[in-house]
């Protein structure tokens, strides 16, 4: 690793909440993509307001990439428990940079092969800076001596991140970078350090998915959100808040998800483009609001970002174990559509169709995240906003309404979607109701009717399949095996895709957008396959089950599960399918 | 004309005090002279939420107990509508008690009709949060009081379904409070399920018209909150105009900082592509 610059680089910052871990990873983030580097980050919090182990794990990477890497390269750790969680990801030669104020690091569970430098970080910044705090501009100081970066380029990245502080506040902390080097270049072997490459630094975004998700919102005409704090949802509320004003937006903070939801559906019945997010718990609790926005044809997104459950689970973790919730979910038949996207870039843009769709097709439209891809952040190519096209769906004005002899909020049409004007529109009086009306809008149980509103409704979306986001497929389209997956699953895919193909074994992949309906890409890259794993994040093969309802060959499945909360690593991906295809191999053997 | 939607006849059982609501509040919006597009009646469910059908508005049946809430979202998303929010006793101060009490803090533009009959009308009778104690062993609720008890409310009346004249002067109070832009007006009916708790008699001796005391004064919430609690433990209630006080809804602060009305919002991205750059340069890297 020495000699040549680092093409690939998986840096994890831990210790305890309120250690200011991020602010390294921060500042090294902005010095990697000064260099051209690619980043992908995940934060991991124990749900605690301050104190208890938190981490932040950056990729920083030539190629771009949608997860992190197998291993950790380098830890700053400031406490023996950092060490410990992060020992069996540690790669061979990796370092780790310990905060040695506590004494000497424990280091059992190491591998021989793990470099320690130990620098009582903590207390050398006490001693000569007064403050603890300034052990992260410390540790950012031996950090980049060990990645071989000069003093002027180190002060640079760590003034750009510190620009918003105090001139006194930002003197201390060149002042605790620069003790931090010259620690290091006391410990630390020149011959031993690594270099970084310096490739073409394009323009490039770092975002969330979940901040992606709020301005794909706001681009799409949204005005009107309601939410209600849940980890990992809670950005997008967040990002609404801060943004509002300027697009003379609401975004409210209600007191329940159920306040949320049909705060949300009263905005959307005026015209507005209304939106809620929540995760697993919350969306629970808004089963009822979504079959009433397909019973009462109410334009509604919905975004759930979920966690691990079931019940309030572990908040903080990855899951996909809501696909059943949000596709089969809450009372009575009604149409909907979920989509599910794999990364900020696809978390933007299917905002975006969201709730164009929602309009179009008037339904509720459910945006299935998961906590990797709604909280991690990677940099992507700016999004292209001129591209953003407003899609009114069928919004009757004034003067269209003037020339209608009659009005029928609930007109059955060739295609189930009824022309609708808001109220202020006069002449547009109707009743909107979740109770079985006729096209007036007045309740009826009548049988003849009822089975014409329940098919019109239905219409609405097996005529209009079209609209639906297609998903990205990729890797050897002839190829007869086929990996399949979802929301985070994205990039570890790719990965694994690639490293597979390397060793020889031909692969095509297809990350479907449209969950729900099941469309028919879906069902063709399953059947034009001999094998399709379905990798997923939850134990009983959601998605898998999903897919074979809806016609997928059941011979044909193979379904690769995890719910530790933990993301599959690509490597452990590939390890899995080589298992599952060498199994087969072996059963067709005997 | 563009032919519409006609409002059905009501419903309800002969007798039922939900007839006097409806009635007053279609003399309410004539006297308001209110267009019937410009109105947005929502109902929570039961009998009483059979109301919207019955008027020449623009009608919503929300979920049950969810009434407040989307009324709040249209209120916030077209504050040139009067958002009438009309429900039972079960459906506000039982399923969503919650909404209310949020309703009374957010103070949004929303006059609030609450039928009370003591009972769950709809589902035939069970007991209603407001229900005789003697019946239910569990002390009576009071939405008045409970009303009172919130630092943000600003508009709170009780009217009867046998008092018309008063009920209807009510409602164009609560219609004026909304309009002006001061907030929540929140407006308990007493209104007799005569089907399955006919609390006619039984009401009628116990009513106070506070609106026909001198001396009262319904700009005094300590006041109000006396004479509302003395009159409880009397096992009696007030009616009128209870307390008011001028607040400032959220739709009208937006309005007075220059905000547009959400429905009114040219919302096509070119026109603020400049604001949409300017934040992706903030996520730059
Ligand atoms: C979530 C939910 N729970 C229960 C019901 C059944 N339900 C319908 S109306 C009602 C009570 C109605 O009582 P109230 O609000 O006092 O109205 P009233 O009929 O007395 O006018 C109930 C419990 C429902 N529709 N939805
Ligand atoms: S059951 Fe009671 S509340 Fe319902 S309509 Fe009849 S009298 Fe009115
Ligand atoms: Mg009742």
């Amino acid at each position: 690793m020495t000699a040549n610059a680092l093409t690939d680089l998986n840096v994890m910052v831990a210790g305890q909440g309120g250690d200011g871990s991020l602010t390294v990873i921060s500042v090294l983030a902005e010095l990697l993509a000064r260099r051209g580097y690619h980043l992908y980050m995940s934060r991991n919090v124990a749900s605690r307001i301050k104190g208890g182990h938190a981490e932040a794990t950056m990729r920083g990477s030539l190629l771009q990439r949608g997860c992190l890497g197998d291993h950790i390269d380098l830890l700053v750790a400031f406490e023996q428990e950092a060490v410990d969680m992060a020992a069996t990801r540690m790669a061979a030669e990796s370092i780790i940079i310990f905060d040695a104020s506590d004494g000497a690091l424990c280091r059992d569970a190491l591998a021989p092969n793990v470099r320690v430098v130990e620098i009582p970080f903590g207390r050398f910044a006490v001693r000569d800076l007064r403050r603890d705090l300034f052990k992260n501009s410390l540790s950012f100081g031996v950090l980049s001596h060990i990645l071989s970066i000069d003093e002027g380029e180190a002060t640079n990245c760590l003034h750009h991140i510190f620009r918003r502080l105090p001139q006194d506040a930002i003197a201390a902390n060149t002042k605790a970078l620069n003790r931090g080097r010259q620690y290091a270049s006391e410990l630390y072997a020149q011959q031993d350090r690594w270099t970084l490459a310096d490739a073409e630094r394009s323009e490039q975004l770092l975002i969330s998915g979940n901040e992606a998700i709020a301005f794909g919102f706001l681009l799409a005409g949204g005005r009107f959100f309601a939410g209600y704090p849940i980890t990992p949802a809670t950005e997008v509320l967040e990002s609404l808040q801060k943004h509002s004003v300027r697009f003379e937006a609401v975004a409210i903070q209600a007191e329940d998800e159920l306040a949320a939801a049909n705060m949300a559906l009263g905005a959307a019945m005026t015209g507005v483009r209304s939106m809620t997010a929540t995760s697993g718990p919350g969306f629970a609790l808004m089963q009822e609001t979504i079959s009433h926005a397909g019973s009462a044809e109410i334009p509604l997104v919905v975004v759930n970002c979920q966690r691990a459950g079931p019940s309030t689970g572990m908040p903080t973790k990855p899951e996909q174990s809501d696909i059943d919730m949000m596709v089969f979910g809450a009372n009575g038949d009604f149409p909907r559509v979920v989509l599910a996207p794999g990364e900020p870039r696809d978390c933007f843009e299917l905002s975006v169709q969201a709730t164009n769709l929602a309009q179009q097709l008037q339904c509720p439209v459910i945006l299935a995240l998961d906590q990797a891809v709604g909280q991690n952040s990677s940099t992507i190519e700016p999004f292209d906003l001129d591209a953003v096209q407003l899609q009114p769906g069928k919004r009757l004005d004034a003067s269209e309404l003037r020339n209608m002899s009659e009005y029928r909020r609930y007109q059955v049409t060739a295609d189930g979607v009824s022309p609708w004007a808001v109220p202020g529109t006069p002449g547009g009086e109707s009743l909107v109701t979740g109770n079985e009306r006729n096209e007036w809008g007045q309740v009826s149980s009548n049988p003849q009717n009822r089975r014409t509103m329940v098919d019109k409704r239905q219409r609405k979306l097996d005529s209009n399949l079209q609209l639906l986001p297609r998903g990205k497929s990729w890797g050897d389209a002839d190829a007869s095996i086929g990996l399949l997956g979802i929301g985070m699953q994205q990039g570890v895919i790719e990965e694994a895709q690639q490293r597979l193909t390397a060793a020889g074994l031909r692969i095509k992949c297809l990350q479907p957008r449209t969950i729900w309906p099941v469309i028919d890409e879906t069902l063709d890259f399953i059947r034009s396959s001999k094998r399709v794993y379905v990798i997923e994040h939850n134990q009983a093969g959601q998605l898998a089950r999903l897919l074979l309802a809806a016609g997928a060959s059941k011979a044909c499945i193979g379904s690769i599960r995890k719910y530790d909360g933990e993301p599959f690593s690509p490597g452990e991906l590939c390890s899995e399918i080589q298992q599952a295809e060498a199994d087969r191999q072996g059963e067709s053997g005997q | 004309m563009t032919k519409t939607y006609q409002p059905n006849e009501p419903i309800w059982c002969a007798g039922c005090g939900h007839y006097g609501v409806r009635n007053a509040l279609l003399a309410a919006f004539r006297q308001m002279q209110v267009e019937s597009h410009q109105a947005m009646v929502l109902a929570g469910i039961g009998c009483a939420g059979t109301l919207q059908n019955n008027v020449s508005a623009y009608g919503y049946h929300a979920l049950h107990g969810r009434v407040l809430p989307a009324a709040t979202g249209a209120k916030l998303a077209n504050p040139r509508l009067d958002v009438i929010a009309v429900g039972g006793d079960g459906d506000g101060y039982a399923i969503g008690c919650g909404h209310l009490i949020h309703s009374f803090k957010r103070n949004p533009g929303v006059v609030y009709i609450l039928m009370n009959n003591g009972t769950y009308g709809l589902t035939k009778g069970q007991h209603s949060p407001t229900a005789d104690a003697e019946e239910t062993d569990e002390q009576a609720f009071d939405g008045v009081q409970l009303g009172l008890s919130i630092p943000g409310s600003g508009f709170i009346a009780r009217g009867s379904s046998a008092s018309p004249v008063q009920l209807q002067a009510l409602m164009v109070a609560a219609m004026e409070h909304t309009r002006a832009g001061k907030g929540f007006a929140f407006l308990e009916v007493l209104s007799p399920c005569v089907t399955y708790n006919d609390t006619y008699p039984a009401w009628a001796g116990r009513m106070v018209n506070v609106d026909a005391l001198a001396e009262y004064d319904c700009g005094d919430r300590i006041g109000a909150f006396t004479a509302v609690n003395s009159l409880l433990v009397e096992n009696r209630f007030a009616t009128g105009l209870i307390f008011k006080q001028d607040g400032k809804s959220p739709e009208r602060r937006r309005l007075d900082s220059g905000q547009a009305p959400l429905c009114d919002l040219d919302i096509s991205p070119d026109r603020q592509l400049s604001g949409f750059r300017e934040i992706m340069a903030g996520y730059g890297v």
